[in-house]
């Protein structure tokens, strides 16, 4: 068995499910009510209408409370920007060419880092124009904007979601064992967080 | 059911003959509220307590139990003052914005005399309904669901007129069918507002000055709710599917990055 690095706790590990599972389910309720014609069978599955909206709604509690927990645990690493951080975006993480190296990264690489600002973001503003629909005042204002937001902040969701789970499982294998268990390979966690792991004091 | 939720919802209702509406005359209106009072008789609404507002109009504004309200517009002139009543309901748009943006089959509906109608049992409590309408008519209960004007659909629906109308003691709200009320009101030399727009409204006013002048805007669809919807809903669908779809090619044209053992650690160019 390979020497092994702990990459998260378990705090980290609980609230990334919380978000991914909250976020799934209202993934599914909310196409449903969006696209009532071709996808209204998803609220079916759900227990009807009604019994979706409430799970969408309370569904849409569990979310906002994992992304300020999340707050907490990724947006100051997704913060701490660096030289390393933008050569990274500039050659799109290397993943357009199957020799490309990229520079050595923190314990987030760029796009996570661009996935944690983006889900943070949105999930605000999702989460706000969310609260206003259900119980903020019964104004044609707000439902009318509550409406628009919601629908821009799923926009972005809606792109970088599937990206974001494509990237940690099938694209770099042994990725997603750091949401499972949480620890990954010390070989493994050099190739793709140096400077993470130099900073740690890991080897 | 596609009908229901698009603008052609008006199909399969003859128009010309069943279409059935209201005509308000607000010239002829004396205040009076018997309408208030009428309607919610027999929508067995309850009263409400207000308060002096300094002005007769009471309740200031439709309520989840006031599907009919005349409103007081109170305008100081040189000598004296405007003293003018228009009624507040839902308007019965031909083109129903709250319709297009309901997100519950079923919860909306078109009856054969072209009112829209609703059913609070498919009503999700949503109230996107709101954001939908041009006239910021819908209310909603204690339990968030949509309450608002039926065109009285249970008593047109056997014959009779609506509420409102039959208690008007000077004409000022009449029912009949839209053709035969748009008829009479050009005969008399009134402007008819809502003859056209929004494929007609099932509640028109006879005018003689403009519709400013009664605080009455010009009736548009919501297009901001429109064009984000048609841009949004497409969009999306668009962003999950080439998101997915560009993440398969990667994973069958680049594909994955393993990371063996005895790789050299990524240092990278430092």
């Amino acid at each position: 068995m390979a020497k092994m690095i702990q990459k998260t706790t378990a705090y980290e590990r609980f609230v990334h499910w919380t978000m991914a599972l909250s976020c799934l389910v209202l993934l599914l309720t909310g196409l449903g009510f969006l696209y009532q014609q071709e996808l209204g069978w998803l609220n079916t599955i759900f227990g009807g209408q009604h019994l979706a909206r409430q799970i969408h709604n309370w569904g849409g509690v569990v979310f906002t409370i994992s992304v300020i927990m999340g707050i907490g645990i990724w947006l100051g690493e997704a913060l701490s920007w660096t030289k390393e951080d933008s050569e990274w975006i500039g050659m799109l993480g290397g993943y357009f060419g199957r020799d490309l190296e990229p520079p050595p990264q923190g314990k987030l690489n760029a796009g996570q880092k661009l996935v944690v600002m983006a889900v943070i973001f949105c999930g605000l503003l999702i989460a706000v124009s969310g609260f206003l629909m259900w119980i903020g005042p019964a104004s044609k204002g707000a439902m009318l904007w509550g409406h628009i937001l919601h629908n821009l902040a799923f926009l972005v969701f809606a792109v970088t979601v599937p990206v974001h789970i494509y990237m940690a499982t099938a694209a770099n294998p042994g990725t997603f064992r750091i949401m499972t268990r949480g620890d990954v390979p010390l070989y493994w966690a050099r190739k793709k967080h140096a400077r993470w792991v130099k900073e740690t004091g890991g080897e | 059911m596609a009908d229901t939720y698009t603008k052609r919802a008006l199909s399969g209702v003859d128009v010309g003959r069943k279409r059935k509406g209201l005509l308000v005359t607000p010239d002829l209106c004396i205040a009076c509220r018997a309408c208030q009072s009428a309607c919610k008789q027999w929508n067995r609404l309850p009263g409400e307590k207000t308060v002096n507002r300094g002005s007769y109009e009471n309740p200031p504004d439709l309520t989840p139990s006031l599907f009919n309200q005349i409103h007081f517009i109170e305008k100081k002139k040189d000598v004296g003052i405007d003293w003018l009543f228009v009624r507040r309901s839902c308007m019965h748009c031909g083109e129903a914005g709250c319709m297009d943006i309901c997100p519950a089959p079923g919860a909306l509906f078109r009856t054969k005399e072209g009112a829209v109608m609703y059913d609070k049992k498919k009503c999700i409590g949503c109230k996107l309904c709101l954001a939908g309408c041009p006239f910021n008519v819908p209310r909603f209960d204690e339990n968030d669901k949509i309450a608002k004007c039926t065109l009285c659909a249970d008593r047109i629906a056997n014959g009779l007129s609506t509420a409102c109308a039959k208690t008007c003691p000077t004409g000022a709200i009449r029912f009949g069918s839209r053709d035969e009320l748009i008829g009479q009101a050009k005969a008399g030399g009134f402007n008819v507002y809502g003859e056209k727009d929004l494929d007609g409204l099932g509640v028109m006013f006879a005018l003689k000055q403009s519709p400013d002048v009664y605080g009455l805007s010009e009736p548009r669809y919501n297009g901001t709710i429109a064009f984000w919807d048609n841009l949004i809903r497409p969009l999306s669908v668009a962003g999950l599917g080439v998101a997915a779809a560009a993440a398969l090619l990667h994973y069958i044209t680049v594909g994955p990055r393993e990371v063996e053992p005895d790789d050299k650690p990524g240092e990278g160019g430092e």
